[in-house]
């Protein structure tokens, strides 16, 4: 399913893998290397220890003091386990930096980038990409790359080891082991199914508790809060039944797995032991085998194939990193709509306001949509009227540089809109889109885009929400929380308005200003807009509302 | 601490007997595991010895070679038992969880409920019920596995080998394992919590760059809006260096642990061995129990890794939880009026069958006058029946008083299922409710009740959304109905279809709507107009 994704999202022509390759784990080869050795060389210290042990046990069976060697024997022991703590250890920590580093480059790179050119993608879609999602990341680079490096070296190590004291031990190994990348590659589907099979069954459990407590006022209006839980808890309950259904047979195949290695470890326990009887004389070189040699065999068994089953483990977080790299190539590939200039404080634009438009058509993803053709000078106000999706909202940002031209020509001040006179046109311009947004800050500061420090007061007065701002418990020192909650539609307009021209801006933008409002809240926006033309600022609105319009010096109509 | 051991216990006694199946294949799990490589290191030491002394004819080897088999074999079955079983326990937790909560959110009052509409607070919610759902899997039932399994151990071993042996390995382990989770668990509480928080924040952040953006690009800040989210980035990168340190820094101690506990077992084998107490053979054995112990110790170290992002979220979460202190419900009195108000510049009794319209401008408190009629906001001057509405139990209140909010929220699912949220009814029923609003021939061009709306209502417009909420009012029929805007958003033809189809459906309701636009419509007996 990952790949079928990543292979949607690539261009066609190039192979996913090397892409893949390229994007995320080229900058941090040499840390992935560097760990991944480290780890191979902490588990090529097992077999000193296994060694250890065989020889102080060997020692007491030839009738040696049972102190004689057993200091040996545990100081070497505990040495080896320190140094491969401390191997890990290392390991671990370059490892994490290079997810670190991978999350940290990814992070930054669409910070500065999905709100200077946007996609159609949401803003909720693009935060879970860079704060949780990214995050995956780092199971895949710690975990997956270590577990293929040490299962592709320290197998054969042991191998190589076990034939060397047994020939048939080493068979029995030999013939197990392909056997476990065969039930790996079984497995590794299964079990990846089935993680993903409980995370989309918590997902689907949380979406259903975000459902129901986004409507959980009217829930309790109804009187339904009760009937409510217990329907909850009747389909989480068959949503259990059906995910352990599937559980049931996904863990079944990762069982075989467990259920291989633990028969080798167990032939091999039964072999060494009939083979010291002297039961079976054959198997060893040269005959039966030691005592020491039979407890080495035992004890390096199971590390055989451990190396294996940690692969098959962290498989999933393979898939899950090429999910997550699929969205980031999807992403890339997405339509923009890149804003002009470098989005910065600059000297703003010298001269009397004046815009101009000819033959304009603005770049959005995907189309071209014809601007009007529209003369406008300073201290005049225009209403941009015509149906929905007749281009209103875009020439309003199309006026602001928030989005290019795809042919035409798009004068202010007497200037060309471009790149380079975006930011100093911007100095001068305010927009008032049609929805509000507040974020988690106080009132005031969110009214002080630009962080003068000033007082609002003036702005307040002019846009008629002096009383607004009055009614908050704290003023402006009050938090709107992202919806505004505490506010009607008409005062959020009206902070907004008051937001627009606390800029200073000489032009004024305005998207829908009165929509949704009754005619006596949309009667002192009105108002406030005439004041704020009075006052000699130029002002283009975009509107639906005849009232709105007629108060304006002229109205064009789009989408003729 | 408290929070999260109270969710702990509400997680276990969603299902005890589930919980206990799983913790005891956990057990069972390891002890196999443990047995498994002390009876291998016993039966190959043992033949060794009996090769050696030329007894090897003699030599029962078929009961102990079964037994490596059967222990193998046990130990896979086994493990699948316990997968399936935790998971279960899990699952049944997270539901119970999960349920509880949206039983608590039911009980708060009109400003919580609202706030669970931001996008923001509901994450916040989910992100947290998330965090809790590692405490059974990664907390309980592996602590409770190991707590178990060494006591279970050290029986046996006293049994098998010896007191200085079982004693060596019990005595090394719970200390040890103790010093290393407590450190592990002091040191990763700060940063785990921050990465979760910073994390939040990240996110909260980003939308809110995103929405914004184009003032933030006109006021030229974007830059500095940019940078700040780095700076959160960076500091929720350095909580999660600081976690991932700690948590190292446990596991590189663990296995030196272990190797240090097998060793002094091993030390103290070779101690009775001396003093002649046992043989080679069973002086092995607690080295190999040792070892395979490991397995009960290293997963422990997650678990307590999270803890910090655990307590957080239970800090948050756990006051949802708690049951209601028992209002005392007063009996409603039948001779008093069905609504009296004086409240907000108010004065008037009302009776069944009357509508009442109030205007009034924006933010002027009409819609806190329904809330506050519904019992969500407290407030004086308003009787039901003669009670106010805070006295009133809460399932009576329902029966007698419905609201349908300004904006009110539909569900996934089928039209059906929303439109039957308060209670069963017949399709006949549901037919002349959705009749009553006018959006019969919307829902049959949809494909009648059975067809399925996506999240939050999803597929119907604006105005379909706003009748369906209406007709979900109607079923309820209740003694008195209130409505906020039941006409926003419908052109003037369906208002007035509405607005009658709602009197006839109800002729007994008292029906109190507050409206902006259309008070002067037919069905209304009476229009104030709220001043501030």
């Amino acid at each position: 399913m990952a790949k079928d994704e990543s292979g949607a999202a690539q261009r066609p022509g190039s192979r996913p893998g090397s892409q893949i390759g390229a994007r995320i784990l080229a900058p941090v080869a040499r840390e992935l290397r560097i760990a991944g050795w480290l780890s191979v060389l902490s588990g090529a210290l097992w077999p000193v220890q296994a060694a250890a042990i065989a020889w102080a046990v060997s020692g007491w069976a030839e009738g040696g003091a049972p102190f004689e060697r057993a200091w040996i024997t545990a100081g070497l022991f505990v040495l080896c386990a320190a140094l491969r703590a401390g191997l890990e250890h290392r390991a671990g920590a370059l490892l994490f930096d290079a997810a670190d580093q991978t999350i940290a480059r990814n992070r930054a790179r669409l910070l500065t980038r999905e709100a200077r050119a946007p996609t159609d993608a949401g803003s909720a879609r693009i935060a879970s990409l860079t704060v949780q999602k990214l995050q995956l990341l780092q199971p895949w680079i710690t975990r997956y790359h270590v577990a293929m490096m040490r299962a592709s070296v320290l197998p054969l190590l042991l191998l190589l080891l076990a034939t060397s004291q047994s020939w048939l031990v080493g068979l029995t190994l030999l013939i197990a082991g392909p056997l476990i990348p065969v039930f790996m590659a079984l497995v590794g589907m299964a079990a990846e199914d089935a993680s993903r099979r409980q995370m989309s069954e918590i997902g689907t459990m949380n979406d259903m508790l975000m459902d129901r407590l986004s409507a959980m006022l009217d829930i309790r209006l109804l009187g339904a809060a009760d009937r409510t839980a217990l329907d909850f808890s009747a389909r989480a309950e068959a949503l259990r039944a059906s995910t352990m259904g599937v559980l049931k047979v996904a863990f079944l195949s990762s069982t075989v797995l467990e259920l291989f290695s633990a028969l080798g470890v167990a032939m091999v326990a039964v072999f060494v032991g009939f083979t010291l009887l002297g039961e079976i004389g054959f198997g060893g070189w040269g005959g039966g085998l030691t005592l020491g040699q039979g407890l080495f065999l035992l004890l390096i068994a199971p590390e055989f194939f451990q190396p294996l089953r940690d692969l098959a483990a962290a498989w999933h977080d393979r898939a899950a990193g090429f999910a997550v790299v699929a969205e980031l190539d999807a992403l890339d590939a997405a339509d923009r709509r890149p804003v002009l200039g470098q989005v910065r404080r600059a000297v703003p634009l010298a001269g009397a306001i004046s815009v101009q438009t000819r033959a304009a058509r603005a770049a959005l993803p995907g189309r071209v949509v014809p601007l009007p053709d529209l003369t406008l000078r300073a201290g005049q106000s225009l209403a941009l009227t015509g149906p929905s999706g007749a281009g209103k909202s875009t020439a309003l940002s199309a006026l602001a540089g928030l989005v290019p031209l795809a042919s035409g020509a798009l004068s202010v001040c007497g200037t060309a809109l471009d790149d380079t006179t975006a930011d100093a046109w911007r100095e001068r311009v305010a927009l008032m889109p049609q929805r509000p947004h507040f974020s988690d800050e106080t009132l005031g500061d969110w009214l002080d885009t630009r962080g003068t420090g000033a007082d609002p007061a003036a702005a307040l007065a002019l846009a008629d929400a002096r009383d607004v701002v009055r009614r908050l418990p704290g003023g402006l020192e009050a938090r709107l929380g992202e919806t505004g909650g505490g506010v009607s539609g008409g005062e959020a307009r009206r902070l907004l308005l008051a937001r627009a021209i606390f800029t200073g801006a000489d032009l004024i933008l305005a998207d829908e200003p009165t929509a949704d409002l009754d005619a006596e809240t949309a009667g002192r926006i009105i108002a406030a807009l005439r004041n704020l033309q009075a006052e000699g600022r130029t002002i283009i609105v975009a509107t639906h509302d005849p009232a709105l319009a007629a108060a304006m010096d002229a109205q064009l109509e789009l989408g003729q | 601490m408290s929070a999260l051991i109270r969710i702990a216990r509400l997680l276990v006694s969603a299902d005890p007997w589930a919980m206990a199946r799983g913790a005891a294949l956990s057990v069972a799990v390891l002890l196999m595991g443990a047995a498994l490589l002390g009876l291998s290191g016993w039966f190959i030491t043992a033949t060794g010895l009996a090769g050696l002394v030329g007894i090897g004819i003699a030599f029962d080897v078929f009961r102990p070679s079964a037994g490596v088999r059967f222990l193998a074999l046990g130990r896979a079955a086994s493990r699948y038992g316990e997968r399936l079983l935790t998971h279960d326990a899990t699952l049944r937790a997270l539901a119970a969880l999960r349920v509880t909560l949206l039983r608590g959110f039911a009980r708060s009052d009109a400003k919580t409920l609202a706030r669970l509409r931001s996008e923001g607070v509901l994450t916040r919610i989910i992100s947290d019920v998330d965090a809790l759902d590692g405490v059974i899997l990664r907390l309980i039932l592996p602590l409770a596995a190991a707590a178990l399994t060494h006591a279970l151990v050290f029986f046996a071993l006293v049994w098998l080998v010896g007191g200085p042996v079982a004693g060596v390995i019990l005595a090394g382990y719970l200390p040890g394992l103790a010093l290393i989770l407590l450190r592990l668990g002091r040191r990763s509480i700060a940063p785990s919590s921050v990465a979760e928080e910073t994390a939040q924040a990240l996110r909260r952040g980003t939308i809110a760059m995103i929405r914004d953006r184009e003032a933030l690009i006109l006021a030229a800040t974007l830059p500095e809006r940019e940078a700040a989210l780095r700076d959160l980035d960076a500091r929720a990168r350095r909580a999660a260096r600081h976690l991932d340190q700690a948590e190292r820094g446990a596991a590189a101690h663990m296995s030196i642990l272990v190797a240090v506990v097998a060793m002094a077992a091993f030390l103290a084998g070779a101690l009775l061995l001396e003093a002649q107490q046992v043989g080679p053979a069973t002086a092995v054995i607690g080295l190999f129990v040792a070892l395979a112990l490991a397995e009960a110790v290293l997963p422990l170290r997650r678990g307590v890794a999270e803890l910090g992002r655990m307590v957080g979220a239970a800090a948050r979460v756990a006051p949802r939880t708690e049951l209601p202190t028992g209002a005392p419900p007063r009996d409603e009195i039948a001779a008093a009026p069905l609504l009296r108000l004086e409240t907000q510049g108010l004065d008037l009794e009302l009776a069944a069958g009357a509508a009442l319209a109030i205007t009034g401008a924006s933010g002027i408190g009409k819609t806190t006058l329904m809330l506050r009629i519904s019992g969500l906001i407290e407030g004086e001057g308003i009787r039901i029946k003669g009670t106010a509405p805070r006295d009133w139990r809460e399932p009576a209140l329902r029966a007698v008083v419905t609201a349908v909010p300004q904006r009110s929220a539909l569900m996934a699912g089928t039209i059906r299922e929303n439109l039957c949220l308060a209670g069963d009814h017949s399709d006949a029923e549901l037919d002349a409710a959705i009749h009553a609003v006018a959006l019969a021939e919307d829902i049959a061009a949809r494909g009648g009740l059975s067809s399925r709306l996506g999240e939050g209502g999803a597929g119907l417009s604006g105005g379909q959304a706003r009748r369906l909420c209406l007709a979900r009012g109607l079923l309820c029929a209740p003694e008195i109905l209130l409505l906020d805007e039941p006409t926003e958003g419908l052109d003037a033809r369906t208002a007035e279809a509405v607005l009658t189809g709602i009197r006839a459906a109800l002729p007994e309701a008292l029906i109190i709507a507050v409206m902006h636009r259309g008070a002067a419509h037919g069905i209304f007996d009476r229009v104030v107009r709220l001043a501030g």
